[in-house]
């Protein structure tokens, strides 16, 4: 056989392997990107950040209640209204009518009339009383000019992070003094005991450790809220609580991502990483 | 004459009955039951021990094994009365219920695994 023609099958065959390993390549990237370099999507205006639109009525009544997590954040605990209010933490899950509510549940733990907050009494949610119906200060979905708070205006002294409004300056500088007491529904307790905190190995060399603030979790969700339902069990790594999970929706995705800085805030969690994923930095 | 005084005396002392009626029913919220109002004597021994068992959670970690354990039960034996009670009241305090059982179990399996 000449030698020219060996030379050619060499070529052709190492052409071929460094085609098989792009495919590889290829194919195997296409496996990861999904599980292991998941970006979040970019949050939506720190206004319309933690909107809850409750619709268990479309079809008849006042319409759908528009719900802003800023609003109510700035005056309560998260442990108020998810563990002694009965708020459940996904949609549909927690059965609100008008007469849980006039029954002094749900919204109407608060909003029953009676109770004074901020020198103000707070207005009776679906109230019955014909010199009390308004209806459409929750029930306002598309109706312009009926809510009475503006995010702006409203979060204008408070100070503001990377994204919105940060939470926990504001409660440091004491801007907002979050209640964590309703009377009627909460059981009076000594106050929470100062919790560890603690940094989190990631389980990959690449991704920056977190530094997990065990205290403020403690104090605005109680340990209940967490534990142990968003987190069954607390290895110290973040091996199980990968970015795939955080981003669908699971562990520290319960909040972050929908309520609580959204995940794009890097630095939030990983305090020695970048500042901000995907997209500009928005500043609201 | 005589009977016109006992006429108004009657009406006086019916007209102080309502009146007194009324403060009560004002004093407890009027006719429309609402979750901060007091629950019948009897209803409301579960609210007591649910206080009671729920008021802990701060200091889960500070427990023994055996007061866990111990927290644990009276969590379990508060179910069915909780279970009797009405629709949301039932959901509210089964949901919390729920979170302040598990989290007595979390701590208890912790616990267990620090041991080993």
């Amino acid at each position: 056989m000449p030698m020219c023609s060996i030379r050619k099958g060499t070529r052709r065959n190492e052409r071929g392997l460094l085609l098989l390993v792009l495919a590889c390549g290829v194919l195997l990237l296409g496996n990861i990107a999904p599980a292991q370099i998941y970006l979040p999507k970019p949050p939506p205006e720190p206004s319309e950040y933690g909107k809850v639109i409750l619709d268990n009525h479309s079809t008849a009544g006042p319409g759908p209640v528009v719900f802003d997590h800023w609003l109510h954040r700035s005056k309560f605990t998260c442990r108020l209204c998810h563990v002694d209010v009965g708020f459940a933490m996904e949609a549909k899950a927690t059965g609100i009518s008008a007469s849980t509510n006039r029954g002094g549940f749900h919204c109407g733990a608060c909003h029953d009339g009676k109770k004074v907050f901020d020198g103000r009494t707070v207005f009776a949610a679906c109230s019955d009383a014909a010199n009390d119906k308004r209806c459409d200060r929750c029930h306002s979905l598309g109706k312009k000019d009926v809510r009475q708070y503006e995010y702006k205006k409203f979060t204008a002294k408070f100070p503001k992070g990377i994204y919105g409004v940060n939470w926990e300056a504001a409660e440091r500088s004491r801007v907002i003094k979050p209640v964590d007491f309703v009377e009627g529904l909460s059981v009076k307790k000594a106050p929470m005991r100062s919790r560890e905190d603690f940094a989190l190995k990631a389980g990959y060399s690449w991704v920056h450790p977190i530094g997990f603030s065990h205290e403020k979790h403690s104090i605005w969700n109680g340990c209940e809220l967490c534990h142990p339902e968003i987190f069954p069990s607390a290895p110290k790594s973040t091996i199980h609580f990968s970015m795939f999970w955080n981003i669908e929706g699971r562990y520290c995705g319960a909040c972050h991502g929908k309520v609580a800085f959204p995940l794009n805030n890097c630095q939030g969690c990983h305090p020695s990483g970048p500042r901000w994923a995907h997209g500009a930095i928005p500043i609201g | 004459m005589f009977k016109a005084k006992i006429k108004t005396k009657i009406i006086t002392v019916l007209l102080l009955m309502g009146f007194v009626g009324l403060c009560d029913m004002r004093a407890s919220g009027g006719p429309q039951s609402s979750a901060a109002q007091a629950d019948h004597p009897a209803q409301e021994t579960w609210r007591k021990e649910f206080d009671d068992v729920c008021s802990k959670t701060q200091d889960d970690m500070t427990f023994s094994q055996e007061e866990l354990a111990n927290l644990i039960r009276r969590c379990d034996a508060l179910l069915p009365q909780i279970e009797k009670l009405d629709e949301t009241r039932k959901k509210v305090y089964l949901g919390r219920l729920r979170m302040c059982r598990g989290l007595y179990a979390y701590v208890l399996d912790s616990k267990r695994n620090e041991k080993k």
